[in-house]
């Protein structure tokens, strides 16, 4: 994005907030706080793209992945990099697949439904208002009524169903599944971004997750962080965080990090931790800090995000159109469940190498069977799921014996299902499959994929039990707080983000009404 | 002055263990008028008997000198067993630019020593540097026993006589220092991969460096290596066939040499849709830079020549390529220039080592678990062999017991790191792409406030510009 007109803080300049991280939970806040009049810095590890120079390219693409190393074990290791977490001025919003449905409100009381899980601290009254204000500020597409929630409405018209949408729509017709057109953060026509300029519509180039070309979809970039800007916060990019100093009764007083090779010291009031559900615990493992719940690493969640993959006779070209651009939420509390909370469905269109490396890892095959089914590729089309992981002991994310770069040790995560994720993968499995084999698909399999990445510094109004309050302030550092997917407390159905920027917007607020405030 | 031009080319040639430069004297008859050959006595063999041992060093600097004082316009080296991993040593400083070796234009190796340590019973070497030393009735009859033990069939009485008396010839310090030393020396990272022509040769009765051992540590080393095998004959066979072995050296000598695969070539629609208006500049650069030929003298940095040629292999079971017109992306060397860069893609396998480490000794266990299986190499197996192997390693039941070697369970995890790696190297490739008939590459040019992108997303709806599939989905 475009900094030439940024103001810029001197070196030695204290200022009230340093945001780490620009992605989903930094970015919203950052603008929010900016709007109030606070001197705020943004530091953000990876580069400043030109977003025009994305290069519609999946190897290109690499640069906007964290792909700094991470060990990932347990019964399902998760893929990081490309798979979920990014870098660059806008974190992981660069690559994110836009989808944004709204978080089910029974989702929030889990616990209280079914005595699994853990209910969150705050109710879905209280974040609707947010989503509204997120989903109206970054342009959220849709659906004019929106079947599972009537009240709901969305700023702009939905984009265009592709043909995986169209087969889907379909089969859940004739198998009497509700579905409708994706809430998806992609402008369906020209919008005018508040804080910035116009943003072209969606010219369907299927690349989302390759970094959009024009705007057309949200990302930090082009959304918060030109409003931020606008009003006045510095972003610093390609600026590693790797310390934190404290004062003797345990305030925050400035913040480490290493740029172009060399360590800056910004002194500040208050430290705005989103650096994601991986590197936000690692970062306080490493330092040892606001961890006296012992929570920080537990909890670790990953989407169950299975997909089913057919052939079908006419031509897909699952390449073109937003990829996932049908959703059915009528699985959110299947009828008939054995297991706590349920899943999303959506339609898929994946490019290329990321779709071929999931048939060579996820369908085993090889040989001259894997290259003529590769040839298949423009007659094939997905259906995925994105289903409920409940909170578990066993699922932490620790500190390996590995160093980086920086002498940080890497993050080690170790991820598995349990029963409740084990029976949901079997519904799953079964509905995409009927849905499947209804659409007309032959040569049908099952991908078994864990997405996003959540939990590890979970929100409560107890510090025994949690790391952060229900606004997102460390129990134990007052001037420390986290906003980004560690604090969810259970991994919710739906997609991550949009609940992050709403809780982004949510702590800034908070922070702002006087909980920000200097005890005594 | 004389034609340089008129003058037949030279040829180097350097001898085994034991043997001289008469070893070459058959091979150098048959060859007059077609090759000029030169045979040189290595330090401590032969005429150079008063010289004591020497490693491969050594040997090569002498003979460099031999080079340096002829200085021909253009010659070839040939190196029969010992001498070959001299040759090998040789080839690699010449095409380093090595000034007194300029002119350098080609290897033969008979039944070369490789350039790894060389694969020979450890009792066997114990008793070979034993009896040197022994009584004069002792050594002769070893000797005569070591040059029987090394033919394929008997050698003529004359023939026998000759070989045997070079043997007793040898100074006994250089013959111990190449069993105890020089026979041991790794130089397979410094020879790397050479560009230069090479003629393999190999007798099917040779023990120790017949042809699986040439296949499987020789030429994954020679970027233009031809093998040729020789059936029946042993190790001596610049003196059991001497008219086979100086009719393949003239021929090889007098072929062009092997053309560069060009990789496969792009349909013409395809190579238009890339460099027309709807493909941006950053895109259009590296599929063209993609689509380029490999260089078949890639040099690996993060595995060794030899577990490159491995991974070669497999990739070829595991992606067999069938591009229309031919040609081959080497997906190998693209996969080891990623490990040697260290870029990964964000994670790995908790219970397996770092990316490159993985792969180096992942292809180690599968070497030996070819050892193990088939008494054979994985790269001397048929692709029915091979693909055996990788389908245990793939169902994770693929166990051996090897120092440095990965589990069942880690070779099945490689194995799947492996399969995704392979996919995404071959789908980068522009010819890749037009085989699926994929066009989003043209979804919009350098202007991003008029990119064209898609105006049909529906089912069967092509957009007139969209390339069709060629693979074999399309057939």
């Amino acid at each position: 994005m475009n900094l030439d007109a940024m103001r810029r803080h001197a070196p030695d300049e204290a200022v009230d907030a340093v945001v780490i991280g620009t992605g989903a939970g930094g970015a919203p806040l950052l603008a929010r706080l900016a709007a109030a009049g606070l001197r705020v810095v943004a530091l953000e590890a990876g580069p400043n793209f030109e977003a025009a120079r994305f290069g519609f390219d999946e190897t290109l693409a690499d640069e906007i992945y964290w792909t700094e190393e991470r060990l990932s074990g347990g019964s399902t290791p998760e893929a990081f990099g490309g798979n979920n977490s990014g870098t660059g001025v806008g974190g992981s919003t660069l690559h994110w697949g836009a989808f944004t449905p709204r978080a089910d409100r029974r989702d929030l009381r889990l616990h209280g439904e079914s005595g699994m899980g853990l209910d969150w601290p705050i109710g879905h009254d209280e974040l609707v208002p947010f989503y509204e204000r997120v989903e109206a500020f970054i342009g959220v597409s849709g659906p004019q009524a929106y079947p599972w929630d009537p009240a709901r409405r969305y700023p702009l018209p939905p984009v265009a169903r592709n043909a995986p949408a169209r087969v889907m729509a379909k089969a859940c017709a004739d198998l009497g599944l509700c579905a409708t057109d994706a809430p998806a953060a992609v402008v369906s026509r020209d919008f005018p971004q508040e804080g910035g300029g116009t943003r072209h519509a969606c010219i369907h180039c299927g690349y989302c997750h390759q970094g959009c070309r024009n705007g057309a979809k949200t990302s930090m970039d082009v959304t918060y962080l030109p409003l931020a800007v606008a009003r006045g916060a510095e972003i610093r990019p390609d600026s590693r965080v790797h310390g934190l100093e404290q004062d003797r009764a345990g305030r925050i007083t400035a913040v480490l990090y290493r740029r172009d090779g060399r360590d800056h010291r910004l002194r500040c009031g208050t430290v705005f931790l989103c650096a994601g559900a991986v590197e936000t615990p690692r970062l306080l493992l490493h330092l040892g800090l606001a961890n006296g719940s012992g929570q920080v690493g537990r909890n670790y969640m990953g989407h169950v995000a299975t997909q089913v993959w057919g052939s079908f006779p006419g031509e897909m070209r699952m390449n073109r159109g937003y990829p996932s651009s049908l959703i059915s939420e009528d699985m959110v509390r299947p009828g008939d469940a054995d297991f706590a909370g349920g899943y999303l469905i959506q339609s898929l269109g994946v490019e290329p190498l990321t779709w071929g490396a999931s048939v060579a890892r996820g369908r085993g095959l090889w040989g001259a069977a894997l290259r003529d089914y590769l040839d298949g590729y423009n007659h094939v089309a997905g259906i995925g799921i994105n289903g409920e992981t409940l909170p578990c002991d066993t699922n932490v994310l620790t500190l390996s014996d590995e160093t980086d770069a920086l002498g940080m040790r890497k993050a080690q995560v170790s991820f598995g299902y349990g029963r409740n994720e084990q029976s949901l993968n079997a519904h799953a499995t079964r509905t995409l499959k009927a849905l499947w084999e209804a659409a007309g698909a032959s040569d049908i399999w099952v991908l078994e994929r864990v997405a996003h990445t959540i939990g590890t510094c979970r929100m409560g109004r107890d510090g025994d039990e949690a790391v952060v309050t229900p606004f997102g302030q460390s129990f134990e550092v007052p001037n420390l707080w986290i906003c980004d997917g560690s604090t969810f407390p259970s991994s919710l159905a739906a997609n991550p983000a949009l609940t992050i920027m709403a809780l982004s917007l949510r702590s800034a607020e908070a922070f702002l009404g006087g909980l920000g405030r200097r005890p005594g | 002055m004389p034609d340089p031009a008129a003058e037949p080319p030279v040829l180097f040639c350097l001898h085994l263990l034991g043997g001289s430069a008469e070893t070459w004297d058959r091979v150098a008859e048959r060859l007059a008028g077609r090759l000029r050959c030169v045979a040189i006595d290595l330090p401590g063999f032969g005429a150079a008997a008063d010289l004591p041992g020497c490693g491969v060093a050594a040997m090569a600097d002498h003979v460099a000198a031999r080079i340096a004082a002829l200085a021909p316009a253009r010659w070839r080296l040939a190196g029969h067993s010992m001498g070959a991993k001299v040759a090998l040593a040789l080839a690699r400083r010449a095409e380093d630019g090595a000034p007194d070796l300029a002119g350098f234009s080609g290897l033969v190796l008979v039944a070369g020593s490789p350039p790894s340590p060389e694969p020979m019973a450890e009792a066997a070497r114990a008793a070979m540097i034993a009896w040197i030393d022994a009584g004069p009735d002792v050594r002769r009859a070893e000797a005569d026993r070591f040059i029987r033990r090394n033919t394929g069939a008997p050698l003529a009485a004359d023939a026998q006589a000759r070989a045997v008396a070079d043997v007793l010839r040898a100074n006994p310090e250089a013959w111990k220092a190449w069993l105890g030393d020089g026979a041991r020396e790794d130089w397979s990272c410094r020879i790397g991969v050479l560009r230069a022509p090479a003629l393999v040769l190999s007798g099917t009765e040779d023990a120790d460096l017949g042809p699986p051992a040439q296949v499987a540590l020789t030429l994954p080393h020679l970027a233009r290596g031809r093998h040729v095998t020789l059936p029946g004959a042993g190790h001596l066979l610049p003196i059991e066939r001497p008219a086979a072995v100086a009719d393949l050296i003239a021929g090889h000598a007098a072929e062009a040499p092997a053309a560069v695969d060009p990789g496969p070539p792009l349909p013409e629609a395809y190579r238009a849709l890339i460099a027309s208006e709807r493909v941006n500049s950053r895109l259009r650069e590296v599929l063209l830079a993609r689509a380029a030929p490999d260089d078949p003298a890639h040099q690996p940095v993060a595995l060794d020549p030899v577990a490159l040629a491995i991974l070669r292999a497999v990739l070829a079971r595991v992606l067999p390529q069938a591009f229309d017109g031919g040609g081959r992306i080497d997906l190998a060397a693209r996969i080891e220039a990623r490990l040697a860069r260290g870029g990964g893609d964000g994670w790995r396998f908790a219970t397996l080592p770092p990316d490159a480490e993985a792969y180096a000794r992942a292809l180690a266990t599968l070497d030996a678990a070819a050892r193990e299986r088939h008494g054979a190499p994985f790269l001397a197996l048929d692709a029915a062999a091979q693909d055996g192997l990788l389908a245990s390693v793939a169902a994770g039941s693929a166990a051996v017991e090897t120092r440095d070697g990965l589990g069942a369970e880690g070779l099945k995890l490689w194995f799947e790191d492996l399969r995704a790696d392979a996919v995404r190297t071959y789908l980068a490739h522009p010819a890749a792409l037009a085989r699926l008939g994929y066009g989003g590459i043209g979804a919009g040019g350098d202007d991003v406030d008029r990119m064209v992108g898609f105006t049909q997303v529906g089912i069967d709806a092509p957009e007139p510009w969209e390339p069709a599939a060629t693979g074999e989905r399309a057939r």
